[in-house]
């Protein structure tokens, strides 16, 4: 049975994506998955090779028939996000503030408006040398990004099946919102890096809550660490506060940025690839007592 | 005069960068990283006013429904549900849309509103302005609906800084389209420059006048390099200097505390805003 894992934060640029790639690199035999489709950085740290390309098909939107349309408006008024306008030659038209809920469908009086599917990025299959890459591309700006995360999980699910691999890493999102919620539902375990900092400690506080909703155990790892004694312990509290367990502490060290530069991760490093495994051995004890 | 600071990349300097350019500009603040609001820690703003922010979604008349289902069809969102003889709503993944109404035989269905989070709103004694910090309710999927709602709070022609969230997905569009001129920060590392290059698509598409400030930047000649050859150039760069993240970590508004960062923001911005 597959076991996933999902890497998150809250706090934007507290270092999950060059951890993730750091565990995935690790790990025997694993599919990743880059869940942080409109940042989608993973793929940089990770040679690959892209197998396949496919569209992604957003929410279906509202398509106006400009030959039957008689310039009614009722639509507009149906609309609740302002997404349908008329110009001044009376035609109406669909903006991109388009939820597609398909209110102007059901209220237009001469059948005018259908729903159309509408691309809103592509995702990719790649290899790696130990196994498999799902990511994806939102076109920037584009809306529903969680729909395409849970796409690329599903996908990395069937591969991970077929292949018989025994683990999924997800690099997730920042924040606590759709795309977060989207990256964490169905996993097994989830690991909060936490920036040592004020905005680290407020973003994990409100990561952890959202956790708690979904009953899964989360663990925790300290990085970029040593300039404040006082906000490590209230990190160490607010761990303790949310049942949450402490897996490691990566110090603040110029080395490990500079390494990214040249796209290199803690696993490459040899004064941080033991923290890396020690932290990967506690997470994947931890799966084995899931039941 | 409304400026966005915003970033693809989350842990740029978003937050940093717009604290200090309101200090600088001694501009009104709100915050719109909404699931991850942190400029309080910086403004510590005397909060005395919070206000709920709602949605519109429907509620059933369990005397009218029959359940015939017809509205759990029809909505694009899954966010009813019909088990045994009764219909369930998920309230996270509505969208508010009106067509369950709508399309309900029994006209069993009515809208009301219903809280997605809140808005504080106070002074601070450091920014000498006040300060809206946008909390969206934990486990809420309508981020973009809670930025818009307080984007329609801005007064128009006050000098307003939005510190908006990271992504390139709808809510950075939410927090970008009031905005005059839009602060692009950059961590100019691989994985910065390929998400900036994104949000520059966005604000291209939005016909968005911008500018472009590196931050944390380990060495100049890497920035140099990059901005080489591109149209849009970096009006400042910030260097990675240990004194700023432990300023940061004191909670001090960086322009207040490095007199440089002061007057090189000052200019930065000023001569963009000479443009527009």
């Amino acid at each position: 049975m597959t076991r996933q894992i999902a890497i998150l934060s809250g706090k934007g640029g507290a270092g999950k994506t060059s951890i993730t790639a750091s565990i995935i690199k690790v790990l025997n035999s694993v599919v990743a998955v880059d869940a942080d489709v409109n940042a989608s950085n993973l793929p940089l740290l990770l040679p690959h090779d892209t197998r396949s390309t496919e569209p992604y098909y957003g929410m279906d939107i509202a398509h106006i028939n400009q030959q039957t349309c008689n310039g009614c408006i009722i639509c507009s008024e149906a609309c609740q996000f302002d997404a349908i306008t008329r110009d001044s030659l009376g035609q109406v038209w669909v903006n991109s503030e388009c939820e597609g809920c398909g209110s102007c469908v059901f209220s237009c009086p001469v059948n005018a408006i259908n729903l159309v599917e509408h691309v809103g990025g592509e995702w990719f299959l790649s290899t790696i040398d130990n196994g498999y890459l799902v990511h994806a591309d939102l076109i920037p700006g584009e809306d529903n990004s969680g729909k395409l995360i849970t796409k690329v999980r599903n996908e990395a699910a069937s591969v991970a099946k077929e292949k018989n691999i025994p683990y999924i890493v997800i690099d997730g999102p920042p924040g606590t919102s759709c795309q977060a919620i989207s990256s964490i539902t169905g996993t097994d375990l989830v690991l909060a890096v936490v920036e040592e900092s004020l905005s680290g400690l407020s973003d994990y506080r409100r990561l952890a809550e959202l956790i708690g909703k979904f009953s899964i155990p989360h663990f925790v790892l300290i990085n970029k660490a040593g300039f404040s004694p006082e906000i490590e312990n209230k990190i160490h509290a607010a761990v303790r506060e949310f049942n949450g367990e402490l897996v490691g502490r990566i110090p603040f060290d110029r080395k490990i940025p500079e390494a990214l530069q040249g796209l290199q991760s803690m696993a490459e490093m040899n004064e941080y690839r033991k923290d890396i495994e020690n932290v990967l051995q506690q997470l994947l004890k931890a799966l084995d007592e899931i039941t | 005069m409304v400026i966005s600071v915003v970033s693809g990349k989350g842990g740029a300097g978003k937050t940093t960068l717009a604290t200090s350019i309101a200090q600088v500009l001694n501009a009104e603040f709100y915050d719109l990283d909404v699931d991850a609001p942190n400029s309080e820690y910086f403004l510590k703003p005397e909060f005395n006013r919070e206000q709920s922010i709602y949605q519109p979604i429907p509620t059933f008349n369990e005397d009218l429904c029959d359940a015939c289902g017809r509205c759990t069809k029809e909505c694009r969102f899954n966010a009813l549900i019909k088990i045994v003889d009764r219909i369930y709503l998920t309230e996270s993944l509505c969208h508010g849309c009106g067509l369950c109404e709508k399309v309900c035989p029994q006209q069993a269905i009515s809208y009301r509103d219903s809280a997605i989070g809140t808005v504080r709103s106070g002074y601070s004694e450091r920014l000498k302005n006040n300060v809206h910090v946008g909390d969206l309710k934990i486990g809420s999927t309508r981020g973009t609906y809670l930025i818009g709602e307080l984007v329609k709070q801005i007064v128009p022609d006050q000098m307003a800084v939005i510190d908006g969230p990271p992504g390139n997905s709808c809510s950075a569009v939410a927090a970008i389209k009031p905005a005059d001129l839009v602060v692009l920060v950059v961590e100019p590392t691989p994985f910065g420059f390929h998400d900036m290059e994104q949000t520059e698509q966005i604000l291209i598409q939005m016909e968005k006048n911008y500018l472009v400030i590196a931050n944390k930047a380990m060495n100049e000649e890497s920035v140099d390099s990059f901005f080489q050859g591109r149209s849009k150039k970096c009006s400042l760069t910030i260097p990675l200097d240990e004194r700023y993240l432990k300023a940061n970590l004191d909670g001090d508004i960086l322009s207040s505390r490095f007199s440089e960062v002061y007057s090189s923001l000052k200019s930065a911005i000023e001569q963009e805003l000479a443009t527009i």
